[in-house]
């Protein structure tokens, strides 16, 4: 569904990524995980558009991304739950979950997609009328979920969900992230804990200082000597 | 000095402050969305106003009737200076792009007063109807039709606004990019779009309060800078993308203003620049603070 | 010969050579326009000082200028000694600098242009209430009036900026500056004391705007006290120096020239057009050209020897 192809970006005179490929197949869940500053994130922007690759580049559904502007994106399919969620602060939830649904697929059956954000969080109902920005983090994160789904996307970004979060939280929100699979939607995620990435995910990358350095099935990454040491805390045997 | 006095003199003040409130809130609700600020903001006003101008003295079309036109033909123009001037600042980092887009506002605020004086000459040009004297009594307080309907129209205009903002797709897609614009983009609101139209639109505004003044007060080229800093010391005091609140301390500045000319005189105006010196230093934010670091 | 001193003996020729015109031409029209060009010179090239070098867009210049053209202008009425009135004519201007710099300087960005340029409106509705007459000059005195004089203080006054302009540009000093436009975070970071350039650059401005200011006041004869201090000062400064080169030494210089040019050229014709000329390139350089004219002829210059390279190598 999605092709990255040895993109390479730069932030100024900054270059954050270093010819990262990937792929991304339909109904999967991939991860990605590594340090910070890896440029995970830049990743994700760069497949929303909000940054542009100097070289390489993107196909999503076999449509190459050069010439489609960020506004477009969403309307083929691609939604980004962004770090720190994005939200419009000022304005309520209910507001926000109807700026998800802005593109004409959105707006037509956005009532039917408001019940099922609902169904999914039953506490966004209750805060309808709350300004977002007064939310507290799990609220705000459940709404930023809720209202990437408003567009009924077919490719779901979703960065660090469980940040910020308690691990009560965190749980809930992942297990929302697996239901949302399972009703079809694909997932591209980047996850700080490594363990729930993988265990999570189908398959993942590891990226380091802007380059994929491992890549692979998420239960044979479990297992994996380096990944083990670097992140998982875990001695060699 | 008696009450009548006092109160009259505030009177006034209230219904220029409407104005005031009005060409305040399209200088906010741009830079709101496109995060930069139009100093030519006065001019459109100006020009508004001498569309006004032209529509009575060329056409005899009551300035009332001609009040919606002009503001279209200014809604226009708005949207042209923008993708022309100001669009491209757009991809700038945003300290370069406010820097230059207060620049580019004072290169076009020259262009049009030129421009101006040499359309209508230097002089001062007021559109004087049947109606000019009319005004009705309350409570021994005189209410010109005039400028009282300024007030009312200004209300009007903003309550309007208002409703468009918070209850149309495309007033919430302003709000949003004015909130986060990434996060528009990202939700399909073509940012480019929407910049070109509220422009438009703080040109239309503008355009309706020169309207107001080229038939209630009166209209020159010169005009520019001073309405300006008027919708300036209003934005600072109201803080940004308040829309009820720019209306609010418009009035109270045309309050403030009017009844000061009781007691210092001709340095009414001193008073206001003061009162937005001392916000400027002690209470920035509720500004620009939100964008800028 | 090192650019340095090239650049030197280029620039006393030219002082020389403009020092010798007033000998060999009796025409008041063109001793005019040379002092309108060393004015715009004096008046730009200390707004540059501040906006240029330091980065801080002032929208209050006129205020200086015109303290300094009030100062110089009562205290020579009074009988004071023209020089004597003429430096306290600055000095008045930078002390009020230093008043207003320390609330001023704290702000950041447009806050402080849209600050000064409320300071300056501030002013200019003051004096235009407390005297909104003009003066004039005692009848003995028009009769003498003399403006060769007005001339050489006009040309020492643009000579000694242009140079101060020169000094800071190689100077410890200015790198400071310059520093502080370029990113005043990072400035503060490697330990620049951001005030005190921001400060020094405010105080150096507003002392020469003053300067030239008091020198104004020397030069008119019938003089309106509320004129120095219109914004039309600062508009003035603001175009010369961008469409010369804003943060350069030549900028201001070309563009005072061309400026003064136009507004005599059109003065009959269409008056005041000279600004809507100004006002459109204005634009254009902030959109396509930051140099200004000075980065154009650069670019010119550049492409020629290009040109030149490529014909040889051909």
């Amino acid at each position: 569904m999605l092709e990255i192809e040895k993109i390479n970006v730069s932030y100024g005179d900054l270059q954050i990524l270093w010819d990262i490929s990937l792929r991304v197949g339909e109904k999967e869940i991939v991860g990605l995980i590594g340090p910070n500053g890896a440029g995970k994130t830049t990743t994700l922007r760069t497949i929303t558009g909000l940054l542009r690759p100097f070289a390489g580049g993107i196909q999503f559904e076999g449509v190459p991304m050069e010439k489609v502007p960020i506004h477009k994106r969403v309307e083929l399919g691609i939604s980004l739950i962004p770090e720190g969620r994005g939200l419009f602060p000022g304005m309520s939830t209910l507001e926000n979950l109807e700026l998800g649904a802005f593109t004409t697929k959105g707006r037509a059956c956005k009532d039917e997609t408001l019940e099922q954000v609902y169904e999914l969080f039953p506490v966004l109902k209750n805060r309808k009328k709350q300004a977002a920005g007064t939310m507290s983090g799990g609220e705000q994160q459940m709404l930023a979920i809720g209202r990437g789904l408003m567009s009924k996307p077919k490719l779901l970004l979703v960065d660090e969900p469980s940040w910020g979060l308690s691990p009560l939280l965190s749980k809930v929100i992942y297990e929302v992230i697996g239901q949302i699979n399972h009703s079809g939607v694909t997932i591209l995620l980047i996850e700080q804990n490594v363990r729930i990435g993988l265990e999570l995910a189908n398959r993942a990358y590891v990226v380091e200082n802007g380059r994929i350095v491992k890549q692979g099935d998420s239960r044979n990454m479990l297992d994996d000597q380096h990944i083990r040491e670097a992140y998982l805390g875990t001695e060699s045997v | 000095m008696n009450w009548q006095v006092f109160a009259q003199s505030l009177l006034f003040g209230i219904f220029v402050g409407g104005l005031y409130g009005l060409a305040a809130v399209g200088l906010s609700l741009v830079f709101g969305v496109m995060k930069m600020l139009n100093v030519a903001h006065g001019e459109l006003l100006m020009l508004g106003g001498y569309a006004t101008f032209w529509f009575f003295s060329l056409y005899h079309i009551d300035p009332f009737l001609s009040l919606l036109p002009s503001a279209f033909i200014l809604f226009l123009i708005g949207m042209g200076l923008y993708k022309g001037f100001f669009s491209p600042l757009a991809k700038l980092h945003e300290e370069v792009k406010i820097k230059n887009s207060l620049l580019i506002g004072f290169g076009l605020s020259l262009i049009f007063h030129n421009l101006a004086i040499r359309l209508w000459t230097a002089d001062e040009k007021s559109v004087s109807v049947l109606y000019s004297g009319w005004g009705f009594s309350l409570f021994g307080l005189r209410f010109p039709f005039i400028r009282f309907s300024g007030l009312v129209l200004a209300t009007i205009v903003i309550f309007a606004l208002h409703q468009f903002l918070t209850k149309t797709y495309f007033g919430k897609a302003i709000r949003a990019t004015t909130e986060n614009w990434e996060s528009a983009a990202l939700m399909g609101i073509n940012i480019e779009k929407t910049s070109m139209i509220s422009f438009g639109f703080g040109a239309a505004l503008a355009a309706m309060a020169g309207t107001i003044v080229s038939v209630g007060y009166a209209i020159h080229p010169a005009m520019g800078l001073e309405w300006t800093l008027k919708a300036l010391i209003v934005v600072v005091l109201a803080g940004l993308g308040n829309i009820g609140g720019a209306f609010v301390a418009g009035v109270l500045l045309g309050a403030v203003e009017s009844v000061s000319t009781l007691f210092v005189g001709p340095y009414m105006e001193v008073v206001g620049l003061v009162i937005f010196l001392l916000v400027l230093e002690l209470r920035p934010q509720g500004l620009f603070g939100k964008s800028i670091g | 010969m090192s650019g340095q001193r090239k650049t030197l003996f280029l620039s006393i020729g030219i002082t020389v050579f403009l020092a010798l015109i007033p000998l060999g031409t009796k025409r008041n029209d063109f001793i005019n326009i040379m002092i309108l060009i060393f004015l715009y010179v004096c008046l730009a090239q200390s707004w540059n000082i501040l906006a240029g070098y330091a980065g801080q867009v002032s929208l209050g210049h006129a205020a200086f200028f015109g303290l300094g053209a009030i100062t110089t202008r009562f205290l020579w009425a009074w009988g004071c000694p023209f020089f004597l009135a003429f430096l306290t004519g600055g000095v008045v201007a930078v002390v009020f600098a230093l008043i207003i710099g320390h609330p001023a300087l704290r702000l950041k960005g447009i806050y402080f242009a849209i600050g000064t340029l409320g300071l300056g409106q501030i002013l200019k509705i003051t004096v235009g209430n407390v005297l909104p007459t003009v003066a004039g000059l005692p009848e003995d005195y028009i009769a003498t009036y003399n403006l060769i004089p007005r001339y050489y203080l006009f040309l020492i006054l643009a000579v000694i900026v242009v140079a101060m302009v020169y000094w800071i540009n190689h100077s410890k000093l200015g790198l400071g500056m310059v520093a502080v436009r370029e990113d005043e975070e990072a400035a503060k970071a490697s330990g620049v004391n951001t005030f005190r350039q921001k400060i020094i650059a405010l105080a150096i401005s507003s002392f020469f705007a003053g300067l030239a200011g008091g020198a104004f006041a020397f030069y008119q004869v019938s003089y309106y006290y509320e004129l120095p201090f219109s914004p039309t000062w600062t508009f003035d400064a603001l175009l010369i120096t961008f469409v010369g080169g804003v943060g350069t030494i030549e900028g201001p210089i070309v563009g005072a020239f061309f400026y003064a040019i136009f507004k005599e050229l059109f003065v009959r014709t269409f008056p005041e057009l000279h600004v809507f000329i100004f006002g459109l390139l204005f634009i254009l350089v902030v959109l396509l050209l930051p140099g200004g004219l000075v980065e154009m002829a650069s670019r010119v210059r550049r492409l020629i020897t290009a040109k030149r390279a490529e014909a040889r190598c051909s």
